[in-house]
């Protein structure tokens, strides 16, 4: 068997690579270029003990087979080639719409970003060269986004599948799915084969399969094809490929200037830094660990955390006007929805009841 | 004779009685007696020292000091994805000692928030071109047998906010986003014996099943160099922070491909191109290009005392202080680490201490005589594969400023006659 050779195969070179560990040049390097450690006279790079009868042994009955059902289940990855990719269809048309729903309030209009969430539409290829060193002198930077930097198309149908949308993923129906695609897709102007993709556009399993993204020829090392791996060893080998030196300088070496900081960023830090030894001060606040606060944490928090998306809970600003309204009228907003709010949070499994105790408790938090 | 025995116990708790009562008295004396050079620290009976302490039913799951609350991971906005769930808590290795980081400072990284797995519903299925695809509980897993190995684990954008120039000047937002433990399971190539890996098989996809089912490609070559499914970090259960019940571990690489809450490793004829090996987790490069699967995190280094948190605004002209730091590779053993006080144009080798071992934190030492003068102090690790950790001019002439990820330039400190201590860049 494949891992038994490989095995045999080490044991035989033992003596010969643990000799090359101290003579690094041109010694057998890993498949990231590293260096390869292993078991000699039972010690692992020389430091470790191993009981070789324990990692060496085969014949474990531990375990079952899965069943068709459960492989079904646990594969959920859609690969490059589009291998795993569902059937399924859905337009622009409804993927506008299901964004506007489900996307927009974190991810901006049309994917614009300003959320403080990621950016989605609206790069360009031709920035990628760009290297922001010198603000002050108008570099740019290179603008990324799905349509000017993702290399494939099935990563984005996947994540969009299994991660997205953010507070609850795996709930968007395979169609649905498609049409997000389709939409973010068309925002950022991507052809397939050759075609626009108009509002009516229906976005299909065979059709996504013929899309090559505008920067699929943008990532190197090649790791597609049969020499995939070869090709990975070969560049991490190369420390020159990514600035790594092999020789140490020791006496009158390049140096330069010293740049220091011109605005600081750890203002921004929670809780601010101190090494102080000291007794922590009693806040008088008490730690909420009522139902409501839990279903609270677990259900509404990733989106009322952040006042670009949702009126953040204990903002007195965010909530006054809103609490003026009375407590009839946002239990109604959180159980029949309201704007960027969906219904119940978007979960359709709470009790009424559980929806009115956690407006409850927002609004004591919030007041 | 009984009476004789009660009328000595009676006696005794006298006694007792009497001597608790001449010790108050004693320390209520006591700082009367307080003469000029004597400390009160000393002299003084301390609060501790005079009453009872916790009991041994408190706290059953022991607690760090009250006095330490400002030991902890800390939290940036800019470093998050919107919210506190995709974000990063950093570890505070200022505060560290030695080449383990204690479970609760870990530092925390995760893409929808720490999942709570419930270990009973707990699944490893390891399935793809195998000849025996496998389903194994957590206690089917534990049967294998274990081995025990101390890695450190490392973000890949760890001081990435450096690349256009300092903005950090506290060493947990500069290094923070890496942390070391003693990790414990079942070795792949141990694990793969029975599955079978099919030769057409050279990549594998391990997943996880939290809320972002986060998905990573690795080579079969790795699984079955060095990676292992471990459970337990320095002794005890993962903490869900770090994918409890069980995770990937990868020594040395990346620290988004060590997949969390692991639910299943599939092998296949080709990589996958999950969202974190294209749309992030890639260099973007002067030429326009995204170097992709750069999997290990390169030679590195760090002063971690002094540091811009922990300065010499104590030190007097004239003291002799050790200048210790942190060294790692993930593409090998730390060979050695060479220290400068000019801003690296002259270089001095230091002493490696302690533990020196494979893809792990390893601790430098080298004892200095501070003359009271500002100066600039950097260190340069370099490792037993010839890889030696670059300037900052060096990394960025390759890879320019935008590729985010894999950033091991030289640290430098600034250290000014008062001792205050500031994160600098050395420029040509």
């Amino acid at each position: 068997m494949f891992t038994l050779e490989v095995k045999k195969l080490s044991k035989v070179a033992a003596f010969t690579l643990f000799a090359a560990t101290f003579a690094f040049a041109g010694a057998d390097k890993a498949v990231d270029g590293s260096m390869e450690y292993k078991v000699v006279n039972g010690t692992y790079a020389g430091v470790y003990k191993v009981n070789e009868k324990a990692v060496d042994a085969k014949g474990f009955k531990y375990g079952k087979k899965p069943t068709e059902n459960e492989l079904k289940a646990t594969r959920i990855a859609v690969r490059y080639d589009f291998e795993g990719l569902p059937e399924g269809k859905g337009s622009v048309a409804r993927g506008d719409e299901l964004f506007e729903q489900k996307c927009a309030m974190c991810h901006g209009d049309m994917g614009s970003g300003g959320k403080g969430y990621p950016k989605l539409t609206g790069g360009d290829i031709d920035t990628l060269k760009n290297q922001l060193v010198h603000p002050e002198n108008g570099d740019e930077p290179p603008e990324r986004s799905i349509g000017a930097f993702w290399p494939y198309a099935s990563t984005l149908w996947w994540y969009i599948k299994t991660a997205m949308p953010f507070p609850h993923p795996m709930s968007l129906s395979d169609d649905d799915v498609y049409a997000i695609t389709a939409y973010l897709l068309s925002v950022d102007e991507v052809q397939i084969d050759g075609e626009d993709l108009d509002d009516d556009y229906v976005l299909t399993k065979e059709k996504l399969m013929k899309l090559h993204m505008p920067n699929e020829k943008g990532f190197y090392p090649d790791v597609n094809g049969k020499d995939g791996v070869a090709n990975m060893k070969k560049f991490l080998s190369n420390p020159k490929n990514y600035g790594t030196p092999t020789k140490r300088c020791m006496k009158d070496c390049t140096t330069g200037k010293v740049v220091h900081i011109k605005a600081t960023l750890d203002s921004g830090i929670t809780p601010l830094v101190s090494v102080k030894k000291d007794l922590p001060k009693e806040t008088g606040e008490k730690k909420e660990d009522s139902k409501f606060a839990k279903l609270y944490e677990d259900k509404c928090n990733a989106c009322h955390s952040n006042d670009a998306i949702a009126p953040k809970v204990g903002n007195k600003e965010s909530w006054a006007a809103r609490i003026k309204q009375g407590t009839e009228t946002l239990y109604t907003h959180a159980l029949k929805g309201f704007k960027g709010m969906p219904a119940k949070g978007g979960h359709a499994d709470m009790s009424d009841d559980d929806v009115k105790g956690i407006v409850d408790y927002i609004i004591s938090k919030s007041k | 004779m009984k009476k004789v025995d009660n009328d000595k116990t009676t006696a005794r708790r006298g006694f007792l009685k009497n001597i608790a009562a001449s010790v108050v008295a004693a320390s209520a004396v006591v700082p009367a007696a307080l003469k000029a050079g004597d400390d009160p620290a000393l002299i003084k009976e301390p609060e501790w020292g005079s009453k009872l302490g916790m009991p041994a039913d408190k706290n059953l799951y022991g607690l760090p000091s009250p006095y330490e609350h400002n030991v902890t991971r800390r939290v940036h906005k800019l470093l998050s994805s919107g919210d506190m769930y995709a974000s990063v808590a950093m570890t505070p290795i200022h505060e560290l000692s030695g080449i383990i980081t204690p479970n609760g400072l870990f530092f925390h990284r995760s893409h929808g928030g720490a999942a709570i797995v419930d270990p009973n519903d707990y699944r490893l299925v390891i399935h793809g071109l195998v000849e025996n695809p496998l389903v194994l509980t957590l206690d089917e897993l534990k049967r294998y047998p274990s081995e025990s190995r101390i890695h450190f684990i490392e973000c890949p954008a760890n001081g990435s906010t450096g690349w256009r120039s300092p903005q950090f000047n506290t060493l947990q937002f500069m290094k923070g986003m890496m942390s070391s433990a003693e990790w414990t399971g079942v070795k792949l190539s141990t694990l793969l014996k029975d599955v079978g890996i099919k030769p057409e098989a050279k990549w594998a996809l391990a997943e996880g099943s939290d809320n972002s089912h986060m998905g990573r490609t690795l080579p079969v070559e790795k699984l079955l160099d060095d990676a292992m499914v471990v459970w337990a970090q320095n002794g005890e259960a993962l903490r869900p922070e770090q994918g409890y019940p069980v995770r990937l571990l990868v020594p040395g690489w990346e620290g988004n491909l060590n997949v969390k809450w692991l639910k299943s490793i599939e092998f296949g004829d080709k990589p996958w191109h999950a969202k974190e090996e294209t749309s992030k987790y890639t260099m973007l490069t002067p030429s326009g290009k995204a170097i992709r699967y750069f999997w290990p995190m390169e030679v590195n280094s760090v002063i971690t005392s002094p540091c811009p948190d922990k300065p010499w605004k104590d030190l007097k002209k004239g003291d002799l202080v050790e200048i210790e730091g942190l060294a790692w590779s993930g593409q090998g053993t730390i060979k050695g680490v060479d220290i400068s006080f000019d801003g690296g144009k002259n270089w001095v080798e230091a002493n490696l201490k302690g533990l020196v071992l494979p893809k792990s934190w390893t601790r430098f030492s080298f004892m200095y005589k501070w003359d009271g003068k500002p100066i600039l102090l950097s260190s340069r690790a370099y490792d037993d594969a010839g890889y030696v950790q670059p300037t900052i001019d060096e990394e960025v002439k390759a890879v320019g400023v935008e590729g985010i990820y894999h950033r091991n330039a030289i640290v430098t400190w600034e250290v000014k006659a008062n001792g205050e201590v500031n994160n600098v860049h050395i420029r040509s």
